[in-house]
Parts: C-alpha cells; sequence; structure tokens
C-alpha cells in the first residue's frame, strides 16, 4: 500500500468512483473464461452446496445439492461439476506448438489454457478444498465414485494450487484482480464484498458509488458472492426447503432447493461477468502474454502428467515444505512486481516515489565515450538526466529502463536532481553505439533499479524439475485405501 | 467386476507404463499416439463400468414391535445405561433400523408419568440413571429391573459402561454368521476409542476388540464396584420408589427430565 | 481505587446503563473487548454492561452478525460426539496428547446438580481436584466459571475441564471448523484461542480465590477439531500466554475507564428501558446525541468486532475520517486524520500546519507522479 494509492482512496471518496491505479492490465483475460461460484454450507469444511458455473453469460448450469450432509448426493454433484468442468479443459489439450529450447529438447505446448473465475480468495480456497475432498477417490472398491470425480479433484487442486503463483491467471478471484487495478473510497477489507466493490468501479447512473456499495452491502438485495451464504437466507429460506426434500425427496423439492440458491447465486453471475467486461476493457500490459505463456506451460505439463497416469497430488503435510514454497513464492512476487512496474508508468511512479526509480529528459550525452586502453578498450556512452525525482540511488548502482529491454547502465553521479549514467548493455558491439540506442538529449527517459531476471532469460524449467506449485508434487504420492475411503461428511 | 473391467484395467496399466517410458526416452510423437490409445481405453473403461448393474439398495426390514420395546431390546443387549444416541446406532446396527433420536426425546418423562399413575403396572420402565448426587444423569436410559448399582453411576461409570457396551456389541457381533456392515463400523468406531482394541482404520476384530476392552475394564472394575455400591446405596435408604427409578429433580426445575 | 471511590465510580457506570440490568458477557465478548483497545466509547459501554446490539439497533444501525442455523447445529452435533460415552473420543486424544494413564477415566458431568448450584459445585469439585483427593475425576463437563468485570459478575461455559490428576488443568476447546492435513483457518484457531484464554483466566482466578497456585491451569489449551473431511475429532495444544496478556491488559484497562468518564455530562445515560411494546423509551434521536459525546475510534476491523460498528462507519462517513480507509492508508497518509485535509495537502490547496511538512511534501510529489503518469 503505497501513498500514491492512499491518494486514490481519497480521489475515490471525493469523486463517488473508484480511481484507476495502474494504466494497463496485468492479468490474463481470456477470450473464453469459465466462471464458476461455489456456495458451501455455513459450519462445514467442505461440504459443497451449489455452485453455478459455466462459459456463456447466458447459459449459467445450476448444480445443487439437496441435503448437503448426503455423500452421494455431494459426489453426484462433484460428478456434474466434472461434466462442466472437464470438456472445457479437454477443449484446450489438443492443439499444441512446439517450443524451440536452447540447449534442450523442444517440446509441446498448448496454445491456450483454460482460465476459471471464481468471486473471492474464498472461492478459490474452496476450489482447493474441493479437489482435496475428491481427488483421491476411487471409481472401484469400496465407496466407488464415478471416474469423472478423482479427475476434477487433481484438476481443481491444480487451479487451486496454481492461483497461489503471483502473477499466474489460470484461476483469478475477481475481486483479487479488480483490486489490482482500481482503488475504491473503503477499507481493503470491504473491497472484498464484489458487490460493493463493483458498486464502487461501475455505480449504475445516478448512484454515487458509496451509496451503491452500501446498497451491495445489504444480503436481501445482494446476497454474497460464497461460498458462504447470508445466515438470514440459511435460517429462513434454505432450512426449510432442505428440511421439506429430507421429508419427501421428491423433485418439487429438489426444485425448491434450487429455486432458493438460484436467487443466491444469480446476482453474481451477473457481477462476475461485468467484472470481466470492465477488466477486458482495460488495455493490456506488454508482459501479461509473457505470463500466460508460462501458465499455458504449466497447464501443459500437467495434462501431460495425467496422460502419464501419475498419481494425484500429495496430500499437503503442514510444516517442512511450507517454508521452501513460502521462499518460492516470494521470489515469484518480487519478480512480478517489478514485471508490472515496468509495464506501467502508473505503477513506476511508487518506485520513483521512494527514490529507487526516476523519470526525467535527456540534457547531455557522449555516446563515444569509453574506458580502458587496447584491447580492453570498451564503449561506456554517458548520459545526465534532469528529473524533479527524489533519487536515492548512488554511484555504482545498476539501472534498467522500462522502454528499453536489453538496456543497462550504472549511476556515475547523483546531484541536485542531475543523474549521470554510464550506458552498459545494449549499444551493440561496435566502437560506435548502434543507432538509437543512447538516448539524445531532449529525449524523456526512465530508470529504476529494479531489475528482474526475465530480461536476461525467459528459460522455464524443464517438464522434469517442475516444481509442483506449477502442478506437480515434488515427489511420487501412492494414494492408499485409507485416502479414497477417507470420509466426506 | 466383469473379465472385460479387468482387462481394460490392465491394458490401461500397461499402456501408461509405456507412455512414461516413451516419455523418458523422449520420443513424443510416439508418447502422443499412446496417450490416444490410452485414452480410448480410458473411455471404454468408463462405458463399461457405468453400465455395470447397481446393486439394488436393501429393503429396510419394518419392524412392528412399538418404540419402547425396541429400545428395551438394544438396552438388554447393553446391559448398562446408554444414551439415546447409542440406542439408536445399535437398533439401527443390529435390528429394525427404523428407530429415530426424535421418538426417544419424551420417553423417560412418559414413562415415570406412567410409573407415577399405576406403579409396578408394567414388567419394566425405561428409567433414568442416577448421579452421585441422585440427580437424572442427562440423556441416558436405563431398564427398571436392573439392580440398583447398574443404574447409578460413580465418575468412572462412563468409562465403565463404554468399555462393557463395546464388549457386548463385539460379542454379539461374534455370534452372527454374516455380521452386517453398519454392526461392523460401529464396532469399530467405539474400538478406536480403547487402547489395542482395533488397527489404525481397519475393520475391527470382535475377539480382539473384546480382549482390550476387558484389560483396560479391568483396571477400573473394582474402584467403580464400590463407588457405585456407595451410591446405591443411598438411593435405596434415602428415596422413595419413583425417584428411585427417575431420580430427584425437585432442586432442578429448569432442565428437562431426558 | 479506594473503596469509596469505587463504589462512585460502579454508581456512575450503572447511571450509564440506565435502568436495564448489565449484560452480561460470554468469553466470546470478552475476548473481543480487547479488539479495539483505543476506543473510548466501546470501552465505557462494555464497562457499564450496556447491550451494544440493541442500543445499535435502536439509533437504527443494526449490526450486520447473523449465525446461520446450519453452523450452529454442526457446532453442537461435533461437541456432542466429542463428548458421548463418557467423552470416549477426547480420551483417546487426551491419552495422546497428555499422556494420561490408562485409570484416568473419570467424568463428572457439573450439571447434575440444578443450575442454580452449578458454580459453587465447580468450585467446590476444582478444590477437591486441587487438593488431589480420591475420586477426582479427569473430565469436569459443564462447568460453570465466573469473572468479575467492572463490578459486574460474568458467567463462563467452557466446553470441559481436563485435569492430569498429580498435574495441571487444561481447557478443552472444542470447535467444529476442520483441521485438513494438519491445517485449519489461522483466523479461526485465533479466534479459538482468545476465547480459551477467557477460560484460563477464569480458573487461574478460581484456583488463586481457592488458595492453589494459578499456574496449575496450563497456557496450552486444548483445541479440538474435526479432523479432514471427517467427523473423527484430531487434537492439538495452543499455547495461549499472548491472548493471556493482552486480556489481562485490557480487564485492567476497564478499570481505568474511570478516567474517561471524567469529560462527560453528568446526565450521560444510555438508557434502554423498554416500553410496553418492547421498544425503548427514549427517543433513537436522544439516544445518538448521548452516544457521541463518548469518542470512538473506528476501524474497518470494528466491521466483524463491534455491535456498534455500523453506526461509528456512518459518524467516520460524516466526519470525512482516513479511519474509513484501514490503519494502512492512514500511516500512509502520516496519520492525517481527516481526508479534505490530507486531498488538500496533495493537491496543494492547503497549507501545511507545523509538523505536517515532510507528509505534505510527500503527497504533493504522489499527486504529481500520479497526473503525470495517467496523462
Ligand atoms: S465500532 Fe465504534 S464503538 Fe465499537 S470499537 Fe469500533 S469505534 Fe469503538
Amino acid at each position: 500500500m503505497s501513498a500514491l494509492t492512499a491518494l486514490a482512496r481519497l480521489r475515490a471518496v471525493r469523486d463517488g468512483v473508484a480511481q484507476r491505479i495502474t494504466t494497463v492490465r496485468h492479468c490474463h483475460i481470456s477470450d473464453q473464461p469459465l466462471v464458476l461460484i461455489p456456495l458451501k454450507l455455513a459450519g462445514e469444511a467442505a461440504a459443497p452446496l451449489a455452485a453455478m458455473v459455466g462459459t456463456d453469460p447466458g447459459h449459467p448450469r445450476l448444480l445443487v445439492v439437496p441435503q448437503p450432509r448426503n455423500r452421494d448426493l455431494r459426489f453426484a454433484f462433484a460428478a456434474g461439476l466434472a461434466e462442466v468442468l472437464l470438456p472445457y479443459i479437454e477443449g484446450f489439450e489438443k492443439s499444441t506448438e512446439t517450443v524451440e529450447r536452447r540447449g534442450g529438447e523442444p517440446y509441446e505446448r498448448c496454445l491456450d489454457a483454460p482460465q476459471i473465475l471464481v468471486p473471492n480468495r474464498s472461492a478459490a480456497s474452496f476450489t482447493g478444498l474441493l479437489g482435496r475432498s475428491t481427488r483421491f477417490r476411487r471409481a472401484e472398491g469400496p465407496y466407488p465414485v464415478h471416474p469423472s470425480v478423482p479427475l476434477l479433484g487433481r484438476w481443481l487442486t491444480y487451479f487451486a494450487d496454481r492461483s497461489q503463483q503471483p502473477g499466474s491467471s489460470v484461476l483469478l478471484a475477481a475481486t483479487e484482480a479488480l483490486s489490482l487495478h482500481w482503488a475504491t473510497g473503503q477499507s481493503g477489507l470491504e473491497d472484498a464484498n464484489l458487490a460493493a466493490l463493483l458498486g464502487w468501479i461501475d455505480p449504475p447512473p445516478g448512484m454515487s458509488g458509496h451509496r451503491a456499495a452500501e446498497e451491495a452491502e445489504d444480503p436481501l438485495l445482494w446476497p454474497p458472492a460464497g461460498p458462504t451464504t447470508d445466515p438470514g437466507f440459511d435460517n429462513e429460506v434454505l432450512a426449510p426447503a432442505i428440511r421439506a426434500y429430507e421429508e419427501a425427496p421428491t423433485d418439487r423439492a429438489v426444485d425448491r432447493v434450487s429455486q432458493a440458491l438460484r436467487t443466491q447465486l444469480d446476482p453474481t453471475w451477473r457481477l462476475m461477468w461485468r467484472a470481466v467486461d470492465l477488466l477486458r476493457s482495460l488495455p493490456e500490459g506488454s508482459r501479461v502474454k509473457d505470463r500466460w505463456e508460462i501458465d499455458r506451460g504449466s497447464f501443459t505439463r500437467f495434462v501431460e502428467r495425467i496422460a502419464e497416469g501419475s498419481p494425484p497430488q500429495a496430500r499437503r503435510d503442514g510444516a517442512v515444505g511450507a517454508a521452501a514454497r513460502l521462499a518460492g513464492l516470494e521470489r515469484a512476487r518480487a519478480s512480478y512486481d517489478v514485471q508490472r512496474a515496468h509495464d506501467d508508468p502508473l505503477l513506476m511512479a511508487e518506485y520513483r516515489l521512494t527514490g529507487e526509480a526516476f523519470a526525467g529528459t535527456v540534457i547531455a550525452a557522449d555516446p563515444e565515450h569509453s574506458e580502458g586502453e587496447g584491447r580492453s578498450r570498451k564503449l561506456r556512452p554517458l548520459i545526465t538526466v534532469r528529473t524533479g525525482d527524489p533519487v536515492r540511488l548512488t554511484p555504482g548502482t545498476v539501472v534498467g529502463s522500462p522502454d528499453r529491454r536489453g538496456h543497462a547502465a550504472e549511476i556515475v553521479e547523483a546531484v541536485d536532481g542531475e543523474i549521470t549514467l554510464k550506458i552498459t548493455k545494449g549499444m551493440g558491439r561496435g566502437r560506435t553505439p548502434a543507432p538509437g540506442s543512447v538516448p539524445e538529449p531532449g529525449e524523456r527517459v526512465s530508470y529504476t533499479s529494479l531489475i528482474d531476471d526475465f530480461q536476461s532469460s525467459a528459460a522455464l524449467p524443464g517438464p522434469e524439475q517442475t516444481p509442483w506449485t506449477h502442478g506437480g508434487p515434488p515427489e511420487e504420492y501412492e494414494p492408499g485405501d485409507d485416502d479414497a475411503q477417507e470420509e466426506w461428511l | 467386476m466383469s473379465d472385460s473391467l479387468d482387462a481394460l484395467e490392465r491394458r490401461i496399466a500397461g499402456l501408461r507404463a509405456e507412455v512414461r517410458r516413451a516419455v523418458k526416452a523422449k520420443e513424443n510423437s510416439l508418447a502422443r499416439s499412446l496417450r490416444g490409445e490410452l485414452r480410448r481405453a480410458e473411455q471404454a473403461w468408463d462405458a463399461a463400468i457405468s453400465s455395470e448393474a447397481p446393486t439394488p439398495a436393501r429393503e429396510p426390514e419394518t419392524s412392528l414391535l412399538p418404540i419402547r420395546e425396541q429400545v428395551h431390546q438394544a438396552l438388554a443387549m447393553l446391559g448398562v445405561p446408554t444414551s439415546a444416541k447409542l440406542i439408536v446406532a445399535v437398533n439401527d446396527a443390529f435390528f429394525s433400523r427404523e428407530l429415530r433420536g426424535s421418538q426417544l426425546t419424551s420417553l423417560r418423562r412418559d414413562e415415570e408419568r406412567s410409573f407415577r399413575g399405576d406403579p409396578y403396572a408394567r414388567p419394566y420402565y425405561l428409567c433414568a440413571a442416577l448421579t452421585d448426587r441422585l440427580s437424572p444423569a442427562r440423556g441416558l436410559l436405563a431398564d427398571s429391573t436392573w439392580p440398583a448399582e447398574s443404574r447409578v453411576l460413580g465418575p468412572l461409570s462412563p468409562r465403565v459402561d463404554f468399555l462393557t457396551s463395546t464388549m457386548r456389541i463385539a460379542e454379539h457381533l461374534a455370534r452372527l454368521a454374516e455380521p452386517p456392515a453398519g454392526a461392523v463400523r460401529l464396532l469399530s468406531r467405539m474400538a478406536q476409542n480403547i487402547p489395542g482394541a482395533v488397527e489404525g482404520f481397519a475393520p475391527a476384530d470382535p475377539a480382539t476388540a473384546i480382549r482390550a476392552a476387558r484389560a483396560e475394564l479391568e483396571v477400573h472394575r473394582a474402584t467403580d464396584a464400590a463407588q457405585r455400591a456407595e451410591v446405591a446405596a443411598r438411593a435405596t435408604r434415602q428415596l422413595p420408589d419413583a425417584e428411585r427409578l427417575f431420580g430427584v429433580t425437585a432442586m432442578n426445575t429448569l432442565r428437562g427430565a431426558c | 481505587m479506594n473503596s469509596l471511590r469505587e463504589r462512585a465510580f460502579l454508581n456512575r457506570l450503572d447511571e450509564l446503563r440506565g435502568t436495564m440490568p448489565a449484560r452480561p458477557h460470554d468469553a466470546r465478548a470478552i475476548a473481543a473487548l480487547a479488539a479495539n483497545p483505543g476506543c473510548a466509547r466501546r470501552a465505557v459501554m462494555d464497562a457499564a454492561g450496556v447491550d451494544k446490539d440493541r442500543a445499535a439497533r435502536h439509533v437504527g444501525f443494526p449490526a450486520p452478525f447473523g449465525q446461520s442455523q446450519f453452523a450452529i447445529t454442526r457446532g453442537n452435533v461435533f461437541e456432542s460426539l466429542v463428548k458421548e460415552n463418557g467423552c470416549a473420543e477426547l480420551l483417546r486424544l487426551l491419552r495422546e496428547l497428555l499422556g494420561l494413564s490408562v485409570a484416568q477415566v473419570g467424568y463428572r458431568d457439573v450439571e447434575s446438580v440444578g443450575s442454580h448450584l452449578r458454580h459453587s459445585h465447580t468450585r467446590a469439585l476444582i478444590d477437591r481436584a486441587a487438593r488431589e483427593d480420591d475420586g477426582t475425576a479427569v473430565f469436569y463437563d459443564h462447568p460453570l466459571f465466573s469473572l468479575e468485570i467492572a463490578g459486574h459478575t460474568s458467567y463462563l461455559e467452557p466446553d470441559v475441564v481436563a485435569f492430569q490428576i498429580g498435574g495441571r488443568f487444561h481447557i478443552v476447546e472444542i470447535k467444529s471448523f476442520g483441521m485438513i492435513d494438519g491445517q485449519a483457518e489461522p483466523d479461526k484457531v485465533a479466534a479459538a484461542a482468545r476465547q480459551a484464554a477467557v477460560y484460563v483466566l477464569a480458573l487461574r482466578t478460581l484456583m488463586a480465590d481457592l488458595g492453589h497456585d494459578p499456574e496449575r491451569v496450563s497456557h496450552d489449551v486444548v483445541l479440538v477439531c474435526p479432523e479432514n473431511f471427517a467427523n473423527r475429532p484430531t487434537a492439538a495444544l495452543v499455547d495461549v500466554r499472548k491472548q493471556l496478556s493482552v486480556l489481562g491488559r485490557q480487564l485492567t484497562r476497564m478499570t481505568r475507564v474511570e478516567y474517561l468518564l471524567e469529560g462527560l455530562p453528568d446526565d450521560l445515560t444510555f438508557d434502554l428501558a423498554p416500553g410496553e411494546d418492547g421498544v425503548p423509551t427514549r427517543s433513537a434521536d436522544e439516544l445518538t446525541q448521548a452516544l457521541l459525546q463518548v469518542p470512538a475510534r473506528y476501524a474497518p476491523d470494528c466491521l466483524s468486532t463491534c455491535d456498534m460498528c455500523m453506526f461509528c462507519r456512518h459518524e467516520a462517513r460524516a466526519c470525512g475520517s482516513t479511519d474509513l480507509l484501514g490503519r494502512q492508508i492512514r500511516d500512509q497518509l502520516g496519520g492525517v486524520s481527516g481526508m479534505h485535509e490530507a486531498l488538500g495537502l496533495a493537491e496543494g490547496t492547503r497549507e501545511a500546519v507545523e509538523g505536517q511538512e515532510e507528509i505534505a511534501r510527500l503527497l504533493r510529489l504522489a499527486d504529481r507522479l500520479r497526473e503525470e503518469s495517467l496523462r
């Protein structure tokens, strides 16, 4: 949270509408995303109650569990979800491209990958729990389930795990994706309510964001986006409907439960597609494609794992793996932050504010400056930039420029808003710099000490070294009978 | 499971191994075509499994016994004061499977009313178990024909009675030629709370369960018997008939009888 | 505080509450006392035992809290499963966790006496156990503790107290949220720990009262939850030392609300005495005015911890407070408390007063950079 975001929030309050905090979109939005809104029974860890799911805004599929405590009905629900999700996923498996690798065998990568959108982080976690509770099931043995159920479980686990990877877009929580791009006039806590958040971003005509958000907090007007349902709805509507089903499990009773749940899901369904439209309306940042490419690679490898008959992802036992995993995530987070700053002047402004970046005008240039003698003589063009930014970079610091890939320089001196830099990379191998590679006087430039490896190496880890965050467990895990028979009450 | 399914499964396992080999050898196009075959085999398996007829659900046998008789039957089997929940579970596992917990809520009150109206008119009453304060123990049902020591509780009695009922269930199971699955599950769940009575989550073996329960029972038996005898003596000395069966509730106006 | 002053102070609290009986706190409410320690409004209302939920409703800002009956049922079902058959499941867990010997199986239901005797019966049983008489039990089911809060007694009902013969007392807290592959939701564990700390404190107070060493009540509470997706209970020890010290601090502070009362008008009261229709007789306006006399310190966290949240949020909005946006934002704004003021500083329409120069410079720069980048 920076002073810039704080400022944007203040403006949002004053203007009554959310303010942009990026100039471009930083997540991938698929042409054909699948929206999934899961609901669970209050008080239970992972008892699915209903889900609205689909790729067509006009035709959602509604799945319900008329008695959420009934194990068979739960697995029937899982099978129903598999019926929607698996064909959608399989639709992306067929068309692939061959990717050449320097120093490695070429490999196959799917041309596109599935994308699941859920309303919020809790829905993403719940998706993971659904995965956990279904992936070890078996189609044969003492408690058989439909063969699609364990496969669904593995996919849900894949998506939920992968969604924790910074910069991944295979599973997005709408509130997070929106908050990444807009600042509202309320607290971050309140932003977790999808309806309220959208009320600020896109209030109905004639209504202020503030009013719209307030209205959105009324569960009677805007049912919560789940996974937990409104307690008032539970007590007044759902409980009697479930009781009626228990007494007489007829089609009418199922209908009654379905109708009740539909009222809770329909509004969120519409909100989800509005969120998609809003996100689509933002121009895409230039590195979004690169990150989606990595997602496609990850997806492809998981498809292969399944085809090879690998066992389901391991149960995760708390402490040990967690530390290593956290460190990995932290690195990914740092790199993702840098990438976004390079893509987006508004995000770079945050670093300018803290003195880790600056922008200004070139006032002098010595493009043919060189260092060393004889054979070790090196071309080191010098430029001087004038800036009003509070630069806090010391001489010797290596900097890069968001506008020029492959360009690198070193701070020589920084006094009174005039920064002298020595260019060290990106001007060619000749005695004189390649044309255009050294900024000319009068040009606007920006530099930052934030640099990320992505500029030099875009190599992906080989499929064999796939970290499990990309879909595979670190060791083979053979689920036992206990896993398959584990109660799901 | 039918032969064709077995064959398909063998084929799937074989294909999986081949795919893995091909991938290791970096034979990409071979791996692709093998994957295709694997997918088809799996689809065939899917089709085969869903066409197998589901096993017909067992018709619940209906019982013509009135509720109190059913409860009595379960109590007679267990021989110790028992909660409504366990009575229902035992009934479900061994007998008619039509008792519901809600049917038992007012049972003790009804029995007490009947006893007070016309004492000893029935051969037995479903009564309370008495705490060391001679008040009715929450939620437990007992049989009025049992000796007083069996109808009162000391601090160790809940454990002793739990071990006893586990043994009784195991003994009953051991006598059945075809032990019902529900009953084995019930015993396994109970045995998991007794050291050495069952291994992990495996179904409990009645003989092992009995041995383990008896071993722990030996530790508590003497103390429990002494404590119970003391309470029973007090109850016999101090209480009129109805209270001896249903407990002293006068000072206990805020709570229901059961 | 000498006794005369204390009497006066308690009288003052009674006046504030008016004619209604003091609202007793349960463990959850007591744990929540520590949620926003900086807020005088809450401190005064809680100390006086005012029914905040009712007050909020009367002034037209009901708290958005509700509990689903599914959650309640699930909680009850799980608790009775853990306790059934003389706590058989719990015994298994404690044998593993605390290494109880096979002989330690005693069970006492404190509820075997009338409800009016439960508290003294609990006292007697705990005293007996602490003196290591024979006949002591391992489990005390349905015990009833008390805790004095600003002159009023609150009664508390922990799930179970476990006593290890010759050893220590442990509070057992039974919760129905799942522990999946060894992990539970951190928020829920934290809430359970805060609540259990209240019981630990109450039992320690009782022990001290009885002349026993309060430290014999362990700061490790036994948290029992369903494992994975099944109903089978599993248990873990949770160290609540931190929660205990936060709670202790807050309870001492509450007896010091005295100084908060000083500046308040003498006739101030939050009286909610109902008329014949059950609705408070006082007008909502009057009550609103009374509430506004005591300064609040709203933060978005209030939305999940305090019955007054909607009222206080509305107030914070009306005065354009930066508190609305959350603590992080407020910190970013260098503690400038008004939104208008902060925007004015950023846009240069307002002069920085002394001490604001640094933040004003930063905000102006932020404003310039934002404009420049959006161009
Ligand atoms: S809601 Fe109001 S009274 Fe309650 S803690 Fe927050 S500011 Fe204080």
